[in-house]
This record gives C-alpha cells, sequence and structure tokens, in this order.
C-alpha cells in the first residue's frame, strides 16, 4: 500500500515537472505594524506596550501581488485586486516592479520613494541563501525552508520554496533558489508575503518591459546607499522609515 | 629569451600537475538518485551548500535516469542536499575528492511516512522540522475543541500515543519526563502538565530521543537519556502588563490621583482606571482612553447607517464620558473609575466594560447680552451662580462573531443610569439702549434628574460567492427615559409698567417632568461589483422615534395648583424611510460615485392637557424629497489628494416646532409653534484638496465648503419694546448661507531643526430672520490665521511659537449702526528642556486677547505654567514634578459669540493659580527623552 503511494506520489510530480514552467502566482502580502513598530530604538517599552495593547489582533494590512515566471524571467508587479475590507473602493497604488532575467543575468526594477520615481537596472548578484532542513506546504505545493538576511534593513528573511516548480524566481526582490519561492516571512512574521493560488498558463504580455521608463536611473550599489541614508534619516527624526520605504 | 620562457612554463604545467596529482583544484561531483527500492528520482533537487553555515554553492536537478552532476566546481567541503516532493529531505557530507570526478554513486532517499505528510503538511498545514531522523512539527496547527487539554491534543498527533490512564509513549517507548518551555513542571510527573494545561496554550511539541537532542534544544543536560517531550508556550501567553500611577498635592487644597493598570496577552485584555481630583479634570485623555478600551478603542462601521448622507440620521453615544469634557467654566471636584475586559480569540471578539463618573460642578459667571431691534437695542446682564451635581453608572458591551467565512455578526448593548441635580441663582438686568434698568428679576431655580438609557444594535454582514458581492442588515433599538423635577423661585421688577398690578409678578412653581424615548432603526445595504471597476450600491434605510414628554406644573403661590398653561403631556411619532441606490467607478486611485434616493418622513404629533385626558391637537404630516449625491476621491500621483462632494440634506422640522402651542416657561422668552412648516433642505458642496512631500514633510491643505438653504427653519422674533418680552415662532426662509474655506500648510526651514505651520480660514456666513415684522440679515464675517514655529536646536531642547489673530464682523441689516467688531488674539510658546541628566524643564505662556469696542471690552489674560520633573529609581520607574499653574493668577474664560441679532460676551471664574507637587510610578518606566514626534 505505502509503495503505491509513493509509486503515485512519483507519478504525480513527474506529470507536474512535465508541465509548461511558466505562469502567474498570487501573493498576498500582510503586513502588522505593530510589530514593526515594535523593533523601532525610539520608541520606549511604554509606547510598544501599549500600541501592542491598542492594536492587538487589529494590525495587519493585506496587499495583493503577483509575480509572472516562466524559465528565463519573471516579474513582481502589484495586483489590481481590491481586500474584502475595501468595500470596492481603489487606492492608488505607487510604482512598482521588480523584473528579473535569469538568462541574460539583469535586473530592472522600478520604485516610487518619497515621491519620485526611480529605476534600478544592473547585473545581477547570487543571494547568499542558507538551505534549512524544514518542509512545510504552501498553496498545494511541499516547499522547503530558505534563510537570507537583508543587513541594511535589519532583517531575517525565510523563504519556503516548491521542490516541484523548478524556477529561479521569487516575491519582493528576492530569487535564486532551486525551487519557486512562495512564501516570505520577513523578521518573525513583521511581514508575510503568502501565494494564494498558482495559475499554470502560457504567458503573453505580462514580462514585457514598462513601455515608458520615466525616473532617475541608478545601480544597486547606489539604490542600497539611498535606503541607508533614507533609514537614517528617519529614526534621527524619530519617524518609522518603513512608512516612506518597503520593508 | 623563447626558450627560456618554455622552459618556465614547462616548470610550472610540471609543479601544477604535480599538485593537482595530490588533489585536482575543480572537480566534477556526480551521483545518481535513487528511493529505498532504487527507482530513480527524476527531478530531485540537488544542492551544494557550504558546511559549516548551510550556505547554497550551487544546485541542479536529476535528469530522467536520476543523474546529477556539478561540473567544474570548487574542490573542497561540501554538504550534498537532495529534496524530493514526499520524501525527507537527504543529507551528505562531501569531502574535497582526489580524482578529477568525485561520483557519489546511488544515493537513496527515504520517504517520509505517509501519516506525517497527510495528516501533519497538508491537513495541519504544519511545518515539519527534521534533523537527523527527528522529526518536530507546530502543535499549534493541531485544532482541538476549546477547553482541550495537552493530553488531548498530544493524541492527535502522529507518533505518539496515550493510554487511558495518560501515560505517554513516543514511537513505542515510554516518556518519562514533560517539560514546559524546557523546565519542569510541577515536579516529575509528566502528566501534570499534559493533563493541566489548556491545549491553546502550546505552540509546539518536541519530542527528544536522548541527551544530546535534548541539550541541543533545550540547553539541560540532566545527564539522562530517556524519552522526553518539551511543551513551547504560545507567545500570546507570555503575559505583558503596564501602567502607571500618579498622586498629586497642591496649595489652594487642591489634589489629584490618576492610576491605570492593564495586563494582557493575546487573547485577554483587562484594564482598571481611576482618577480622583479637583483640578478640573473631569475626565482622562484620550491617549489614557485608548488604554482603558484597549483594541476595542476603534471598531468602525459600529452605527449601522448604510448609504450616502443627506439627512435622517440619529446617533447615539456609547455612554462614554470617561474622556475629559472640561469646558473651561467653573470649578469642579470629580471621581471616575472602571474596569474593562476584552476576549480576542480567532473568530471571536468580546469587550465588556463597567465605568462609574461624577463631576461636582460651582460656576459663578457673568454675561452680557445685546439683542438688536430695528432703529433700537437693548442689552441684559446675567450674573449667575451654579451648582451641578452629575453622577453616571455605564455598563457596555460589544460582540463580534465571525459565523463562517462569509457571515459575520456584530451586537453591541449599552446600559446607562445617570441622575443629576443643582441649582441656579441667577440676578438678571433688562436695560434699555440708553442704559436706563427696565426690568430686574432674580431666579432661584432647582432640579433632581434621573436618567435611564439602553441601547442595543446588532449588524449582520454577508459576503456572497462572488468577490465583492456583500449584504449587509442592521438593527438598533434605543430607549430612554427620564424623571425629573425642577423648582422655579423668581421675583421680577417691571419698572416701565404703569399698572401697580404688573410691576411685580413673583413664580413658585413646581415641575415634574416623566420623558419616554423609544427608537428604532434599521437598514440594509447591499453592493454588487458590476466589473473589476463599476460598483452598484443599494440601501434602505428606515427609523421610527417615538416620544413622549410629560409635564405637570404647579403653583407654589396658590396651594400647589396645577398650571393648566404651563403643563403638557405630547406623544411625537416620527417615521423616516429612505431608498437608495448609487453607481461607483473605482480604480486605481479614483473613486467618483453618483447616487439619488428618496425619502420620506411621516410626523404625527398629539397633544393632551394632561395624560389620560381627550387629546386637544394632533398634528399628522408627511414630507417626501428625492436627494441626489455625487462624490468623488481622487489620489494622484507625488500624494496628491482631490476630494468633491455634493449633499443635498433634507430634515423634518421638530414636532415641538409644529404643534401650535405656546411654551412660557420663561416669560421672557415665549414660543409658538407652526403648523405649516416645511422640511429644512439645504445644498451641500465641499472640495478639498492635499499634497504631501514625504521627502521633506512638508504638506498642504486647503478646503472649502458651501451651504445654501433652499429653506431653512428660523425663529421669527417679536420684542415688546417697552418690558422686552420675546415672542418667537419658527418659520421657513430660503436665502441663507454659509461658506467656509481654509488653508493649512507645514513645511522645514531649516530639516529637522526649524518647522513652519501656517492655518488660516475664513467664515461667512448669512441669516435672516425676522424681527417685528421686519426682514433682518445677519451677516457673520470670521477671519482666522495663526502662525507657529517649532523649534528643535538639539535632542535636549524643543520649544515652540505661535501667535494668531482672530476677527469677527457681524453686520445687522436692520440696524447698521449696531455692527460689531470681535477681535482677538493669541501667542503661545512653549519650551521643554532636559538641561539635566534625566531632569526635565517644561513652560508653557498662553497668552489671550478679548477685544469688543462695541461693549467697550478689552481683556488680556496671560497664563504661564511652568514645571521641573525629574525621573529616579531603576528603569526611570519614577518622576517627581513640581509644577506652578497660571504663574500670574489671571485665569478666567472668556467667550464672545454674535449670532442672529444678538452678541453675547461671557466671563466665567475659573481654577487660576496653584502650585502642585506629584509622583508618578511607571511600570514600564518614564521615557528618558523629549519626544520629537507624537506618532510613531
Amino acid at each position: 500500500m505505502k509503495k503505491i503511494l509513493i509509486i503515485a506520489f512519483i507519478l504525480f510530480s513527474i506529470q507536474m515537472y512535465a508541465q509548461t514552467n511558466e505562469g502567474t502566482v498570487y501573493f498576498t502580502r500582510t503586513t502588522y505594524w505593530t510589530k514593526m513598530n515594535n523593533q523601532l530604538s525610539y520608541l520606549s517599552k511604554q509606547e510598544k506596550e501599549k500600541m501592542t495593547y491598542m492594536f492587538a489582533g487589529k494590525d495587519d494590512w493585506k496587499e495583493y501581488m503577483l509575480l509572472h515566471y516562466n524559465d528565463n524571467e519573471s516579474k513582481y508587479v502589484a495586483s489590481e485586486e481590491k481586500s474584502e475590507e475595501s468595500e470596492g473602493y481603489a487606492w492608488r497604488k505607487e510604482e512598482f516592479s521588480v523584473a528579473r532575467n535569469f538568462t541574460k543575468n539583469t535586473m530592472l526594477d522600478v520604485f516610487e520613494i518619497l515621491g519620485k520615481t526611480y529605476i534600478i537596472e544592473d547585473s545581477l548578484q547570487t543571494p547568499n541563501w542558507k538551505i534549512l532542513n524544514d518542509i512545510k506546504e504552501v498553496a498545494g505545493h511541499i516547499c522547503m525552508k530558505a534563510m537570507i538576511e537583508d543587513t541594511l534593513k535589519k532583517q531575517k528573511i525565510i523563504a519556503w520554496f516548491a521542490q516541484d516548480i523548478p524556477s529561479n524566481a521569487g516575491p519582493e526582490r528576492l530569487w535564486g533558489l532551486p525551487g519557486l519561492i512562495l512564501e516570505l516571512d520577513i523578521n518573525d512574521g513583521t511581514v508575510l508575503i503568502q501565494a494564494s493560488k498558482i495559475e499554470s498558463k502560457k504567458l503573453t504580455q505580462e514580462l514585457a518591459p514598462p513601455k515608458k521608463l520615466k525616473g532617475k536611473k541608478m545601480n544597486e550599489v547606489a539604490y542600497q546607499e539611498m535606503l541607508k541614508k533614507i533609514i537614517q534619516e528617519k529614526i534621527k527624526e524619530e519617524r518609522n522609515p518603513f512608512w516612506f520605504i518597503r520593508y | 629569451m623563447r626558450k627560456s620562457t618554455l622552459l618556465l612554463l614547462f616548470v610550472f604545467l610540471a609543479f601544477s600537475t604535480l599538485v593537482m596529482a595530490q588533489n585536482p583544484a575543480r572537480v566534477t561531483i556526480k551521483g545518481i538518485v535513487q528511493d529505498t527500492n532504487s527507482t530513480v528520482m527524476s527531478g530531485a533537487t540537488v544542492m551544494l551548500l557550504q558546511p559549516k553555515d548551510s550556505a547554497l554553492v550551487n544546485f541542479s536537478r536529476a535528469n530522467d535516469k536520476g543523474a546529477f552532476e556539478f561540473r567544474n566546481v570548487k574542490n573542497s567541503n561540501y554538504l550534498l542536499k537532495i529534496s524530493y516532493v514526499g520524501f525527507l529531505p537527504f543529507q551528505q557530507n562531501v569531502k574535497p575528492s582526489e580524482t578529477d570526478i568525485a561520483d557519489l554513486g546511488a544515493i537513496k532517499i527515504k520517504p517520509i511516512s505517509q501519516e506525517l505528510l497527510e495528516v501533519v503538511v497538508r491537513t495541519a498545514k504544519a511545518p515539519l522540522s527534521i534533523k537527523g531522523d527527528t522529526i518536530e512539527y507546530n502543535a499549534a496547527s493541531f485544532k482541538v475543541p476549546p477547553g482541550s487539554s495537552v493530553e488531548d491534543l498530544l493524541r492527535r498527533l502522529p507518533g505518539l500515543e496515550i493510554d487511558a490512564s495518560g501515560n505517554i509513549k513516543a514511537q513505542g517507548k515510554d516518556v518519562k519526563k514533560v517539560l514546559v518551555d524546557g523546565k519542569t513542571f510541577f515536579g516529575d510527573d509528566p502528566k501534570a502538565a499534559t493533563k493541566n494545561l489548556g491545549a491553546e496554550t502550546i505552540s509546539k511539541v518536541q519530542v527528544f530521543n536522548g541527551k544530546s537532542d535534548q541539550a541541543l534544544l533545550t540547553g539541560i543536560d540532566d545527564g539522562k537519556k530517556e524519552k522526553t517531550i518539551n511543551l513551547e508556550l504560545k507567545d500570546e501567553y507570555k503575559k505583558g502588563a503596564f501602567g502607571k500611577i500618579t498622586g498629586a498635592v497642591g496649595t489652594e487644597s487642591r489634589g489629584a490621583f490618576r492610576g491605570n493598570y492593564n495586563r494582557f496577552n493575546k487573547k485577554e485584555q483587562f484594564s482598571i482606571l481611576a482618577y480622583a481630583n479637583n483640578i478640573n479634570e473631569t475626565g482622562v485623555n484620550w491617549s489614557d482612553y485608548g488604554e482603558f478600551k484597549g483594541n476595542n478603542t476603534f471598531n468602525q462601521n459600529d452605527n449601522g447607517d448604510f448609504g450616502f448622507g443627506g439627512g435622517g440620521r440619529y446617533y447615539f453615544s456609547d455612554g462614554g464620558g470617561i474622556t475629559d469634557n472640561f469646558d473651561g467654566r467653573g470649578f469642579t471636584k470629580n471621581f471616575g473609575s472602571g474596569v474593562n475586559y476584552n476576549y480576542t480569540y480567532q473568530k471571536t471578539k468580546l469587550s465588556t466594560s463597567y465605568f462609574y463618573n461624577q463631576t461636582d460642578l460651582n460656576l459663578d459667571q457673568f454675561q452680557n447680552t445685546k439683542t438688536f431691534l430695528q432703529n433700537n437695542s437693548f442689552s441684559t446682564t446675567d450674573t449667575t451662580k451654579t451648582t451641578n451635581f452629575r453622577g453616571n453608572h455605564s455598563i457596555a458591551g460589544r460582540f463580534e462573531q465571525m459565523l463562517d467565512s462569509s457571515n459575520t455578526l456584530i451586537t453591541k448593548a449599552s446600559l446607562r443610569f445617570s441622575n443629576s441635580n443643582g441649582t441656579d441663582l441667577k440676578s438678571q438686568r433688562y436695560l434699555t439702549q440708553e442704559n436706563a434698568l427696565r426690568n430686574a428679576v432674580a431666579i432661584n431655580n432647582s432640579s433632581d434628574l434621573n436618567a435611564f438609557n439602553f441601547s442595543g444594535t446588532a449588524i449582520f454582514r454577508h459576503k456572497f460567492k462572488k468577490k465583492g458581492r456583500t449584504l449587509a442588515a442592521s438593527l438598533m433599538y434605543n430607549v430612554a427615559s427620564t424623571d425629573g423635577t425642577d423648582k422655579l423661585y423668581s421675583l421680577t421688577k417691571f419698572f416701565a409698567a404703569q399698572d401697580v398690578n404688573e410691576q411685580i409678578r413673583a413664580i413658585s412653581q413646581l415641575n415634574q417632568n416623566a420623558n419616554n424615548t423609544n427608537f428604532l432603526k434599521g437598514g440594509l445595504n447591499f453592493l454588487e461589483p458590476l466589473s473589476k471597476k463599476i460598483y452598484w450600491e443599494s440601501f434602505y434605510n428606515f427609523s421610527n422615534n417615538k416620544q413622549e414628554v410629560g409635564r405637570n406644573a404647579f403653583n407654589g403661590l396658590s396651594n400647589n395648583e396645577r398650571f393648566d398653561s404651563l403643563s403638557t403631556f405630547y406623544q411625537n411619532d416620527i417615521t423616516y424611510n429612505r431608498i437608495g441606490s448609487s453607481i461607483r467607478y473605482s480604480h486605481a486611485g479614483i473613486n467618483v460615485s453618483a447616487g439619488l434616493a428618496g425619502l420620506r418622513y411621516d410626523l404625527n404629533g398629539k397633544v393632551y392637557p394632561k395624560e389620560g385626558t381627550p387629546l386637544t391637537t394632533e398634528i399628522n404630516k408627511s414630507y417626501d424629497a428625492l436627494t441626489p449625491n455625487l462624490s468623488a476621491s481622487i489620489d494622484l500621483k507625488n500624494n496628491t489628494y482631490i476630494g468633491f462632494n455634493y449633499n443635498l440634506n433634507v430634515e423634518a422640522p421638530s414636532i415641538t416646532d409644529l404643534q401650535p402651542v405656546v411654551n412660557n416657561n420663561n416669560p421672557f422668552y415665549i414660543t409658538k409653534g407652526n403648523q405649516d412648516l416645511l422640511p429644512v433642505k439645504s445644498h451641500e458642496v465641499g472640495l478639498d484638496l492635499y499634497k504631501f512631500d514625504p521627502s521633506t514633510f512638508t504638506n498642504i491643505s486647503l478646503w472649502t465648503s458651501y451651504n445654501y438653504y433652499q429653506s431653512q427653519v428660523v425663529y421669527n422674533q417679536e420684542v415688546n419694546p417697552s418690558n422686552f418680552v420675546t415672542t418667537t415662532r419658527p418659520e421657513n426662509i430660503s436665502g441663507g448661507t454659509r461658506f467656509n474655506t481654509g488653508l493649512y500648510t507645514s513645511f522645514p526651514i531649516v530639516k529637522t531643526k526649524l518647522t513652519v505651520n501656517l492655518n488660516g480660514n475664513v467664515n461667512l456666513t448669512n441669516n435672516p430672520t425676522f424681527i417685528n415684522g421686519v426682514k433682518n440679515e445677519t451677516n457673520n464675517q470670521g477671519y482666522n490665521i495663526t502662525l507657529g514655529f517649532s523649534i528643535t536646536p538639539s535632542d535636549k531642547l524643543l520649544m515652540g511659537l505661535s501667535g494668531s489673530l482672530g476677527f469677527t464682523k457681524v453686520k445687522y441689516s436692520i440696524e447698521e449702526g449696531q455692527n460689531q467688531n470681535i477681535n482677538t488674539k493669541g501667542l503661545d510658546a512653549s519650551l521643554k528642556w532636559n538641561f539635566a541628566k534625566k531632569t526635565f524643564f517644561e513652560t508653557n505662556l498662553d497668552y489671550n486677547g478679548y477685544k469688543n469696542d462695541r461693549f467697550g471690552f478689552n481683556q488680556d489674560i496671560p497664563i504661564l505654567n511652568c514645571s521641573v520633573r525629574r525621573l529616579l529609581m531603576k528603569d526611570n520607574k519614577v518622576e517627581l514634578r513640581l509644577a506652578a499653574f497660571d504663574v500670574f493668577n489671571k485665569r478666567q474664560t472668556i467667550t464672545q459669540r454674535g449670532y442672529q441679532n444678538v452678541v453675547t460676551n461671557q466671563t466665567a471664574l475659573t481654577l487660576a493659580r496653584y502650585f502642585m507637587l506629584s509622583i508618578t510610578y511607571n511600570v514600564k518606566g518614564h521615557v528618558d527623552k523629549l519626544k520629537k514626534n507624537n506618532g510613531w
């Protein structure tokens, strides 16, 4: 009996593997902002406890994101989907697009920071992933655990990548694991990015580069330098830097 | 030359071959992935990791023959990891190879037990953590009924067995020890923890095979090798608490006490709050209120009103009164105390609170009122001494339950009992334009009132399968009753009266008042997405307000016989129905909607001479109206926002205004009803603009609103020119307008050091009324401007300086000679200085000037407060503070107003100079620095 099941499993996985390795992943990005504020160095213990007290269970903020991917490329953008609490109202979304080309080894990111649009163009730098020994299921796929650190934003990021979707792509600015990343957990659940649905389909225009690109161009080093400056400045002003830059 | 080069090359090659012969610099690592039955595992993920930190070096996939290959990789130590769906992640150390190719041969990977994969990973969605052959998982993912013990939870976990007496076996072996968060729980009996702890408190269950695993995971080495279970507690059961307590004593017998304490975990919140003082704090501030209410402070969409604005809404407060609402007049003694409990778990949110508060007011005030008539005017001066006591008990509860993923029910109830009693001693003088005394009134009134209020609300929300389609229904019931007595004594002297009998009038009256209100309202709202961008919203509102007002007045001068003319008993019944619909476009920051509603008011009023007698007058009125609504909110690039709205507001006249009954309770101000009144109709247009630059923190906001009264209810006046008795009658008039526009901007001059803010607004109103048959248009023009600077030279010094000017011009069309100019000016300077270690000096000067040339009124009030405080003890838990309030002893409260044909000027005494020493203990410690921003 066990053997049959295992064989069925294998056949099933092979079938999955044989599918077109192309499609769209629907992500829900949840920010728990009391957890985020609890990391601010300039708040007192009393303020942190009070905030946690007053917003307990009501501190989550949901956004919806899309990751389009194929064997060579990926693009991560905001979805037009509205949250259930919005009652259909739509707010303007900031410019945001993260494009990766794994064959050409290039990246093209468009972000709106402090009211200005920036275009970050560079070659891809191999991320420093650590592979851990845990598995769990995300959106119907068994995933393995990996970890990476963002020293600038002081974040410990846990990624769960699918064992059965061979793609280097991932949400946010992360990539480079042996399987498609289906979940990210930034700083112990401060921000959770979880796949809700994976749609295997032939992509048409989704991966095309943005038509008009207006904004300040810079490379990755200059971008990191700019983020560093903003974080330092906002902390000095006693304002949460992550109201101004993406967590 | 050439020869030597060749030789060199040869030597170099020979040398490198020699090195390579020991260990090649680059190798190819290959192998074949198979399962335990030697079936090839094609598509398995194979990773090369650094052994020291598991960093990913390279990865590959096994081909259709299960073979994998890493070509030309650095020859060093690796950790080879293989992962495959349904199999345990495999790990193997790879040592530096002596040959060019490191063939690892067939690698066999083991399947995960079907039970673990199906039960733990797929059903419970718990991560599996694999350490060698040991598997751990998150127990929190296993659903057990509320109230279950850990034992019940363990029964559900694969690999654990529990017998009838509670003995635990893990992988067939007896468990000798159960730890909680790595610590022994009540002795060595493993059952103590599993039987007594609730399953919901546990986040992880770890089973250890032996000492090494245990030492690794818990850091405890007890030297034994036995099966041990560690139960890790959830974070939410790790408790939090905060609070503070303050006691203060001052000169002039002033004193204050304030304390609050909050305990919480993720599931429960408990708070207590108490205060008592005689320094005019009638309640707590919003920050302390928030701490008291906890996560129940912000509950939106709780009023059950649906659809766009446009009149007919009734609001009831939920029995608050906890926050400070002192209006600046008089002296108060205050006391308040209460408890709040919130429970939030999964789909249930429950909040309950009880609060008692009381305020004892002592007020002396002087008021000067000037009333303009055509070619004439008169003035009134009131000198009043008021004492008032008010006490409230309020109990409130709110319960929210997600019935399932598509249905939510919210129910709320609040109950309030209050009693108040007070006295009013008043001396009133009526003066002619030439300052001749016409009438003098001495009043001594007292009252006693008991009130009861209950309010219950239920709101149901349903989400349909189609995304975005929702239905909401609400029902609210409010019952209020008041029961009170008024004792009215007054003596009036009419100096202009010719007849001796009319020169003096005495009143001794006892009123017994009993009012009851029953209010019911309900609504339905349906939202249908027509497309991704277009939404159709329909709503229905209903309300019925039944009011019963009874007053029996008795004449104390004539054997307490009933005053029929001053007694009344009436019943009002107002039914409101509205149905409407709107279409909205919502996409990419643009939300525009247009809607139309039809509404109807049905009014019924019955007047009886007294309760239980046949009615004397009955009013039946119905009003219908169609109300359009337009609104837009546009969110543009660069943090720019534009908002627009247009409303037609329709409000039914009040039944009291409709009843053709004369009310002569106040002998100088007699009101009459009007049966022919039409509803109030006003057109309202508003426009808002907002822009924010996050890089400099510059923001600018502009707003404007305009109201036009198509029909307004105004109180036309007939004033008797000799004794100044005013008779008013409500009537409809059109042409009243209200216009308001303003600007606020704030921007830095020196980044993080100096910020400027500027605020200006203009208010223009036009109120028409008839006075003695002549139409008077009162035109109010108000202009206010404030300019402020906030200066932060260092982290130790914060300063603020702001100045304001206000100018109000009141014009009367019937008597332009009486036009008024009311001027106010203000200056506010503040300083906070951390001048020594843990020591702070704080001061602020608030200077206000009031001027009205017509009254010959010109008063400047400078208020200076200073304090010095020092933080003491470990973690700065204690704060000692010495404060001086109103150093110049100048405080009094002045109010100047102009409306209709009246201008008033009011001065009230209040708490002036005192000094106070206070000590505060804060459980979490005080902040040892000055706060730059109040936000997060």
